[in-house]
């Protein structure tokens, strides 16, 4: 925890009209480890995600990724500086096959000539050689989750951001997810904050979590320290209670 | 290398010079020559809209308004400063950059809903039309004649018979065509398949918005405004009403029904939807002159509505399986070729 | 001059009335079902065509004929929301657009084809005359439009905030899960709210012809003037939309006053980029 943060979030604040979405949000995220992002539904997670990625400007506050200030940047610039996320609702491109999904995310760092080697890479990596010339409007949503990551990946982030990549998921289809996941942020030493509702999911991969409600930060910590944390049962039985918890 | 190229391109070229072949046939028949020429003109126009409209999702509604921007650049050059419309119409295709540019600079901005740009291109067309209705120098509500013909033929392009015309307009196509093709393989043409499906999905994973849509919007407009200088001198004169809604709709409808995306998708949507409209044309007459229009567009609702994805792929299939009864080796070249 | 000035920015401000009308029914169907009916301006023409055949038929004044083209609108409204508008909800957004581009053609060259080329216009109009204040005119006929407009938009401003159906659009336009989690049956209310708008055209065609004369293609002048008020407007402040619909009238008026009467859609469209670059989400939007 010596190092500099590779994300820093200070202060962020996102307001639609009167509604308060993010309220004064701070969070760091280091090199090397799997950040997890939790909290009840409607606490801000997804547009926290927005926030940072440049999908949505926030209305006060600061985002550092690298010590570089991207708050209020478009979202292909940031991509080029490192940083990618999926969806919570899949964006897929229907009409598109998984090779040709894959190839948009490659061509990030690739050129004509490297491309198909990358394309290859990454289908290999997400075991997705055998759907490869399937259209994405044909799939299900697992495979369709796996794709989302795959064309992540394929522009090659330092860091990742995944919005509920394990919702929707039946337990054999998680548990491959969370090896895929321990296996890209091991070997290609990806940065990744996760937000999850599926708790198996948090604690099994991440080692630091910071919890939301409604819009404020109300606990970070460990996976033991957090699931024993009053203020954070709370938030969740006051609301909903977790699933597989 | 030179085998793989050769097989990879050879239904094109095989298709094409079959093409070229054509007017040695009906060369005779002023009507005939009028009819393919027409078809490959409307062609031109909607395979060079498959770039924005098509692999970019952005229902660009000013196509009108970059033949009237070529048209008039084109023959005002030629009767102020007697300047070849060989030159001419490439200028008139770098002035219908300049305005699409202009459009395009405000509204492909990320988050802007594409609607605004459809509205703006469309409605585009109809203020310069105004404009040049107005502009008593330039345009005004008498038709301008353009000069040439005779022993000027080929420098005022002005030539006597749809021949000429025919093959020219056969060049910009298999040009339009190939330029298609090598788009839909390169970076661009995925960066604007990708922005077509899903905007944030796009830009998230690096794809340019913006820049992507203005290349686009830049090479289909100098497309668009090229053949509009070409348009005047085919018809020997310059009128406001080239600036015209009609034919905006109709290259949209060429676009979507052919299938969007789809290389030759436009081209085959022309050869039926074109010639369909010549023929109630002659067969009606001027009585019900704007009868071909609804049948075009209920046409396009029912296309929309159960083949989303335009013809195209039926042919595709229909092709295929004719291949595959043949038992020809080509079906995978020529699969590949179409993708 | 100050004279001119003065009356063409009377006269504006109430064309301006009726436009806020007119782009109410796309503002709620946009807003709603973000879908977006580039027919809407032809639907108007539609209208206005009706109201000429009835007022021809039954000698009616054109102010009555909506009692017969509101039903007529709103049903018609109806079945192209569940022939064509409702297929292409889960549709990529180029086709839906086509799609309302291609009722547009449909639309215009039918109108062609049934009434020809050349202009129509009711002969008598039971609003007569004019009113002087000073040096200035008001025709009675516009005047009674206007006040007539406002109550419309009155109207669908209570609907939407008192009744349930109303409630039920909104939550439609707010988040469509939740809507549908609390028991919105959101198909029946996007074709009531399609519907609505449709319906509104009646009124302003109606009230159009009672002082001016339609053609085929003055679809596409009404089209273009309502999405230059919703562009102002921006989506979501009714009291927003009257006063876009103001100053696109008085721009249009003064221009006709002071200029070349054929350059006030350049105006318009002058307008029209200008807020597209430098406010997208219009003067008055919350959306």
């Amino acid at each position: 925890m010596n190092h500099p943060p590779k994300l820093q979030v200070n202060n962020l604040t996102v307001n639609f009209g009167n509604l308060m979405a993010v309220n004064n949000v701070s969070l760091e995220v280091y090199p090397g480890e799997i950040a997890g992002l939790i909290g009840p539904n409607g606490a801000g997670k997804t547009t926290t995600f927005n926030a940072i990625t440049g999908l949505i400007i926030p209305s006060s506050g600061k985002v550092f990724f690298n010590g570089h200030d991207i708050t209020g940047m478009l979202p292909h610039k940031i991509c080029r500086l490192g940083m990618s996320r999926t969806f919570q609702v899949i964006k897929a491109f229907a009409h598109m096959t998984v090779e040709e999904t894959v190839r948009v995310g490659a061509y990030n760092r690739c050129n004509e000539k490297n491309v198909y080697k990358k394309v290859d890479q990454i289908i290999k990596l997400c075991d997705l050689a055998d759907l490869r010339d399937k259209l994405c409007s044909d799939l299900g949503l697992a495979i369709l989750r796996r794709v989302e990551l795959a064309r992540a990946l394929a522009t090659e982030p330092e860091m990742l951001l995944l919005d509920e990549t394990g919702a929707g998921l039946n337990q054999t289809e998680l548990l491959s997810f969370m090896d895929l996941l321990r296996k890209i942020n091991m070997e290609y030493s990806i940065t990744l904050l996760v937000v999850e509702h599926v708790m198996q999911m948090v604690m099994g991969v991440c080692s630091r979590i910071v919890v939301l409600d409604s819009g404020e930060v109300i606990a970070t910590g460990n996976p033991e320290s957090i699931s024993t944390n009053p203020k954070v049962i709370e938030a969740y039985l006051g609301k909903r209670v977790p699933q597989c918890y | 290398m030179k085998q793989i190229l050769s097989t990879k391109y050879l239904p094109f070229i095989s298709i094409f010079s079959l093409i070229a072949l054509i007017p040695l046939v009906i060369s005779k028949d002023q009507y005939a020559m009028v009819l393919v020429t027409t078809v490959l003109l409307y062609a031109v126009l909607a395979s060079a809209w498959n770039i924005i409209g098509g692999m970019a999702g952005q229902l660009d509604l000013g196509a009108g308004a970059y033949i009237g921007l070529g048209a008039f650049t084109t023959g005002t050059l030629l009767t102020r400063w007697n300047i070849t419309p060989w030159i001419g119409m490439f200028i008139g295709g770098f002035v219908s950059v300049s305005f699409a540019i202009l459009i395009g600079l405000p509204l492909f901005r990320f988050k802007i809903k594409e609607l605004w740009y459809a509205l703006t291109s469309s409605a585009l067309v109809e203020v310069l039309r105004i404009v040049f209705l107005m502009w008593d120098e330039v345009g005004g509500p008498t038709e301008k004649y353009l000069p040439g013909g005779g022993d000027n033929a080929l420098y005022s392009l002005r030539f006597s018979t749809y021949i000429p015309y025919f093959y020219i307009i056969l060049i910009f196509l298999v040009i339009v065509i190939y330029l298609n093709h090598r788009i839909r393989n390169s970076k661009l043409g995925f960066s604007l398949l990708a922005l077509g499906e899903d905007e944030d999905a796009a830009e998230v994973l690096g794809v340019d918005a913006r820049g992507n849509k203005l290349k686009a919007l830049m090479i289909y407009s100098f497309i668009v405004g090229t053949v509009g200088g070409l348009y005047a001198c085919l018809y020997g004169f310059l009128h406001p009403s080239f600036f015209s809604t009609e034919i905006s709709t109709e290259v949209v409808i060429l676009g979507i029904v052919g299938g969007m995306g789809i290389t030759y998708g436009p081209f085959l949507a022309a050869i039926f939807l074109v010639s369909f409209r010549e023929y109630l044309r002659a067969a009606l007459g001027g009585e019900l002159a704007g009868l071909y229009l609804a049948v075009y567009a209920v046409v396009l609702i029912v296309v929309a509505l159960f083949q989303p994805r335009g013809i195209a792929p039926l042919f595709r299939r229909l092709f295929e399986k004719v291949i595959r009864s043949l038992g020809g080796r080509e079906h995978e070249s020529s699969a590949k070729a179409s993708s | 001059m100050l004279d001119m000035t003065v009356q063409s920015i009377i006269t504006g401000l109430m064309m301006g009335v009726i436009y806020a009308l007119i782009t109410l029914g796309i503002s709620i169907v946009f807003g709603v079902l973000n879908v977006v009916n580039f027919a809407h301006g032809d639907f108007v023409m539609f209208s206005m065509y009706l109201s000429y055949m009835i007022g021809t038929a039954l000698v009616w004044d054109a102010v009555q004929t909506p009692l017969i083209t509101i039903p007529v609108l709103f049903i018609f409204g109806f079945i192209v929301y569940y022939l064509i508008i409702d297929r292409t909800l889960r549709q990529m957004y180029v086709v839906q657009l086509a799609v309302t581009v291609g009722l547009q053609i449909f639309m215009r060259s039918m109108a062609l084809i049934i009434w020809k080329a050349q202009p129509r216009a009711l002969q008598y109009s039971i609003i007569q005359g004019n009113i002087q204040i000073g040096p200035y005119t008001i025709l009675t006929s516009r005047l009674v439009a206007a006040i007539i407009s406002l109550i419309f938009i009155a109207g669908i401003a209570w609907f939407l905030n008192k009744s349930w159906a109303g409630s039920a659009m909104r939550a439609a336009s707010d988040d469509l899960d939740m809507a549908s989690l609390v028991g919105v049956n959101y198909r029946r209310t996007y074709a009531l709210t399609f519907a609505i708008g449709s319906a509104l055209t009646a009124v302003a065609g109606g009230l159009l012809m009672s002082f001016q004369q339609t053609d085929p293609v003055g679809g596409i002048r009404f089209g273009f003037l309502s999405w230059c008020v919703l562009a102002l407007a921006g989506l979501g402040s009714i009291p927003g939309l009257i006063i876009s619909g103001m100053i696109v009238g008085v721009a249009e008026t003064v221009t006709i006053t002071f200029f070349d009467p054929r350059s006030r859609l350049l105006v318009i469209y002058g307008i029209f980029i200008l807020v597209l670059w430098f406010k997208p989400r219009g003067l008055f939007g919350r959306k």
